[in-house]
């Protein structure tokens, strides 16, 4: 298994190039943008639950002070006075909803990953400026180089074993 | 310049964006004007930490509040510093709502301008406290007393927004850095720099999928950051409101404090791209439709703020309580009056000056109307926290409040610790993110 880094001068060409090279192996890009992506996300759904959880939670722990844990008469007004519970109930809400997203997307893209044996490629420099990068580890070395020749890669380059 | 720039003068691109922006972080060696910049600063938040030693060796006492004016600077220049960083969430979470290409270079900006804010305003109600050790108590925490935080006051709440507002504001800030570091650790000149910023970066390298799940999240996030900011001014505006204090007690607090956040917001924004613009040369991508956007929507928030003014006149002669009208008669002609009139000048006059295209575009009118505006915001938390104080119901109550040495030191290091850490933003990090800019600038060359 060997893996190669190539860049391209602009999306289109990477966009165009991918469908060619995703037979030969493992393929993954490095763009400085995101590309079209259809695929859908979990994040959004994480968020939601976290929040909605934040808030029942928060808004649970306001009633459970105000009626069981230090119940307190006021001039007989009632120990259940939802509408002040709300504020709190939001803000921990949106504070678990963000942390939730945050985490998260850390958590679905292994991240920190500091380290990458991708990194060693002097190519990938560019993929956070201007230059579109693809990795491709693959069993089939040499029809790996023809085709990113054929596809108009501006450079290749062959990551040490 | 004119309003009709586009939002990146023709000729910009992107490879020339990113090695200019990155380039101003990178630098071996600071400008001569920023050393300049960061002494009377970096004094100003030595005043800070000191004046906020003594204070915790004196107490509140070296402060001027008393009965009946309790509430003083330290609450002034909160209300003042989180409206101050709300604006930067607005720009930043709002307009990315809205799809509007120009905040793309004037979104880091303003979320560091909100973090800084929101900072210094996080500093002040634990000093107010008197006894700020005990600070957590706020806390909900399960304690051997038995005891629960007072969930039915407007103050808690405000605990909770605003322990919310900081922490979700940099996750928020630090997101959206994320590529822009990974930009940064690639670029680095010096070993050093690679793995401070690469350690910052966390490994984002741009794959599909960090890429994917990053665009989803961010707008997921400017989604609730947008409501999010208005909550926290509400509850801010809650805190006066909810007392049955002559003044406060009013319906109109919570959208009032939300226009004043606007507009104390853009004027900070102004303030700080006009010069940062020209001094790090960033005149290509921050043009004329930046300035006249920024011009517009701060004569717009003007006008709200204007409307509130009126209405709050309305209100207290049309309620005829009386003694809401005898404060208000003392706002409008009394000890203080010559702070609410700064305040109308400052904040509703002034900022009318931004009906002219060529003003907007005035540099020099924009950057005075904006620190004018400042002033005017700090001038109307004034008259809200001490004048309406200052008249309670009972006569025999009224008094009269003086700040002392003790709260300009605190309140100008807050300036200065704002200052301080924009200038470090400036420094450290790329003040314009470069890849959202990469959205609307052309891939290469011409």
């Amino acid at each position: 298994m060997k893996t190669l880094v190539a860049s391209f001068a602009s999306e289109a060409r990477l966009v165009k190039a991918l469908p060619g090279l995703r037979p030969l192996g493992v393929v993954e890009t490095y763009t400085p943008q995101a590309l079209e992506d259809d695929r859908s996300s979990i994040l959004p759904l994480v968020v939601l639950v976290a929040g909605l959880v934040g808030a029942v939670c928060g808004f649970g722990m306001q009633v459970y002070a105000n009626m069981i844990g230090y119940p307190i008469d006021i001039g007989g007004r009632p120990e259940f006075s939802w509408p002040a519970f709300v504020p709190i109930a939001f803000e921990i809400g949106v504070l678990s909803a963000v942390l939730a997203g945050f985490v998260g997307f850390l958590v679905v893209n292994r991240l920190p990953r500091l380290y990458d044996p991708v990194d060693e490629a002097s190519l990938m420099r560019g993929a956070t400026r201007d230059r579109w990068c693809v990795s491709i580890r693959t069993e089939e070395l040499d029809r790996a180089h023809t085709l990113l020749r054929e596809l108009a890669a501006d450079n290749v380059e062959e990551l040490p074993a | 310049m004119t309003p009709f720039d586009p939002v990146a003068l023709p000729g910009s691109n992107n490879p020339d964006m990113t090695d200019h922006v990155s380039g101003i972080a990178l630098r071996a060696n600071a400008f001569g004007w920023w050393r300049i910049a960061t002494v009377l600063p970096a004094a100003l938040t030595s005043g800070l930490i000191g004046s906020i030693l003594y204070l915790f060796f004196a107490g509140v006492g070296i402060w001027g509040i008393d009965w009946p004016v309790a509430w003083g600077f330290a609450i002034i220049n909160y209300v003042w510093w989180i409206a101050i960083a709300s604006g930067g969430t607005f720009i930043s979470a709002l307009f990315f709502l809205t799809r509007s290409e120009w905040r793309n270079s004037i979104n880091r900006i303003a979320e560091s301008m909100t973090l800084f804010g929101a900072a210094c305003a996080g500093i002040y109600p634990i000093l107010h406290l008197g006894r700020p050790w005990f600070f957590y108590w706020l806390f909900p925490y399960p304690n051997t007393m038995d005891l629960w935080p007072q969930f039915r006051s407007p103050l808690l709440w405000d605990f909770f927004a605003i322990l919310t507002y900081v922490t979700s504001s940099v996750m928020f800030w630090y997101l959206g850095l994320l590529p822009d570091l990974a930009t940064l650790r690639d670029r680095a000149p010096t070993r050093g720099k690679q793995v401070v910023y690469g350690v910052m970066a966390l490994g984002f390298r741009g794959t599909s999928s960090q890429w994917r799940h990053y665009r989803v999240l961010y707008g997921v996030l400017a989604a609730i950051m947008a409501p999010l900011v208005c909550s926290v001014h509400s509850i801010v505006g809650l805190d006066f409101a909810g007392a049955a204090t002559v003044g406060w007690h009013s319906t109109m607090y919570p959208p009032f404090f939300i226009f004043g956040a606007f507009l104390s917001g853009f004027a900070t924004v102004l303030l700080l791209i006009i010069p940062m613009r020209r001094l790090l040369r960033l005149e290509r991508y921050i043009t004329g439709r930046h300035l006249d956007v920024m011009g517009r929507l701060l004569l717009t928030s003007s006008l709200f703020v204007g409307y509130a003014y009126i209405m709050d006149a309305f209100n207290t002669y049309y309620g005829g309580e009386k003694a809401e009208i005898t404060m208000f008669q003392e706002k409008l002609f009394g000890y203080y009056a010559g702070i609410y009139w700064a305040t109308v000048l400052f904040n509703v006059l002034l900022p009318q000056l931004l009906w002219f295209a060529a003003i907007r575009l005035n540099e020099l009118v924009v950057a005075l109307v904006s620190i004018g505006v400042i002033v005017g915001m700090w001038c109307e938390r004034f008259t809200i926290v001490v004048v309406s104080l200052h008249r309670p119901r009972l006569p025999s109550a009224y008094g009269l409040y003086h700040a002392t040495i003790w709260d300009w030191l605190t309140m100008l290091g807050t300036v200065g610790f704002f200052v301080f850490g924009i200038l470090l933003v400036v420094r450290l990090i790329p003040v314009i993110s470069m890849f959202e800019m990469r959205e609307i600038l052309a891939p290469r060359r011409p």
